[in-house]
């Protein structure tokens, strides 16, 4: 239990609704900042991250979305759920600090797209790895190694990946928070995975033939 | 249906957003395909392992330095609202305040004049009080509904015109 200003009492769960939270943070509830800053603060930091690959822009980019939303709570207008808008503030801060900055070197995605044959079978056999990698799956290695594919994403595909894959958000709300068309999302997801199936099974493959 | 176009829809086919007709076509490429039946399963499970990845930790000395910084800003911005609020709050006291001894001294433009004699007439909040004001009596205080409903004829006033006579 929180206390307020005006000595009543405010249930810390009443901030766990948006629509309270932001009334309580347009009055300047200090409950209210404490709450946001529990609610969000590792989020907005691990999408910063995962776009801007750098601990202390991450952590510029984290204190520009509190401000940001500090600054626009009063315009907040519900259309949409208070993390999709607070994850959109955050990807346009991390989008604004890329800007400008020379372009972080990433693997072109072109290189690992499946190849075919003029009619459309595959090239080579495609081998099945999927039970190996499963009985894998609370392997610390592999994790590492998942991650560093991740990272070699370009951010367009990463920011997309990130989103849908990583934190389970559906199509039309990583549309709604990238500004992007669902189609679009659809196929950049796509060749994001298109992309880290290849990148794995080459993983694989090199394990076996080391 | 070939391998190429399996590997374009397999999005859809595993998201069941697919149209079942090509459902079908698909599913049966994939039973005569063994390179497709793979191509799906790692696909599947590349998507499900995936999902394990984890965010970056935020480092506990950067949290609480953050905590520190975001609490301090929300604060600052809430101390600047506040005064920008009691500012406004006060011109608005000062204005209604200035209409009111312009209405006792019967120095409000033709248009005001008429808007608060009809409102003195209609309204039960304020009309005593206004009447009061007719008769010149100069209150301690005015009441904070009636203040907000007097503030509404600072908005009402024709663009250019004067609210006094001189």
């Amino acid at each position: 239990m929180a206390e307020s200003k005006q000595g009543k009492r405010m249930p810390a769960e009443r901030l766990l609704d948006d629509d309270v939270l932001l009334e309580e943070l347009r009055k300047g509830s200090p409950e209210a900042v404490e709450a946001l800053f529990d609610r969000f603060h590792g989020k907005i930091y691990g999408l910063a991250m995962s776009i801007l690959k750098n601990e202390s822009d991450a952590e510029e980019a984290t204190q520009d979305v509190f401000l940001t939303v500090f600054q626009k709570a009063h315009t907040f207008k519900g259309n949409s759920a208070l993390y999709s808008w607070i994850y959109r503030i955050c990807v346009n801060a991390c989008l604004m600090r890329l800007r400008g900055k020379r372009r972080q070197e990433t693997v072109s995605i072109e290189e690992f797209m499946p190849v075919f044959t003029e009619d459309g079978m595959h090239t080579s056999p495609v081998e099945d790895w999927s039970k190996e990698v499963e009985r894998k799956m609370l392997d610390k290695e592999l994790g590492r190694v998942i991650k560093k594919f991740t990272d070699e994403l370009s951010e367009k595909y990463r920011v997309v990946f990130v989103l849908s894959d990583v934190e389970g958000m559906s199509n039309e709300e990583t549309a709604q928070i990238l500004g992007l068309t669902v189609p679009a999302v659809k196929s950049r997801l796509h060749r994001a995975r298109l992309f880290l199936r290849e990148q794995l099974s080459r993983y694989l493959q090199e394990g076996k033939t080391a | 249906m070939n391998c190429k176009e399996l590997v374009y829809l397999l999005g859809e086919y595993l998201d069941g957003s697919m149209e079942e007709h090509l459902r079908k076509d698909l599913d049966g490429h994939i039973a005569m395909c063994d390179s497709c039946t793979n191509f799906l399963n790692t696909y599947d499970t590349t998507r499900i392992i995936c999902r394990q990845v984890q965010l970056s930790e935020i480092p506990e000395e950067f949290r609480e330095r953050l905590r520190t910084f975001v609490v301090a800003k929300a604060k600052e911005h809430h101390q600047g609202i506040e005064k920008y609020r009691r500012m406004a709050a006060e011109e608005q006291r000062r204005q209604v305040e200035e209409l009111l001894r312009a209405f006792r001294e019967g120095r409000l433009s033709s248009s005001l004049s008429l808007l608060f004699d009809t409102h003195r007439d209609r309204c039960e909040t304020c009309g005593e009080f206004l009447r009061a004001q007719n008769g010149g009596a100069v209150p301690e205080t005015i009441p904070r509904d009636i203040e907000e409903h007097l503030a509404e004829f600072l908005e009402a006033i024709p663009a250019g015109e004067e609210p006094f006579r001189t």
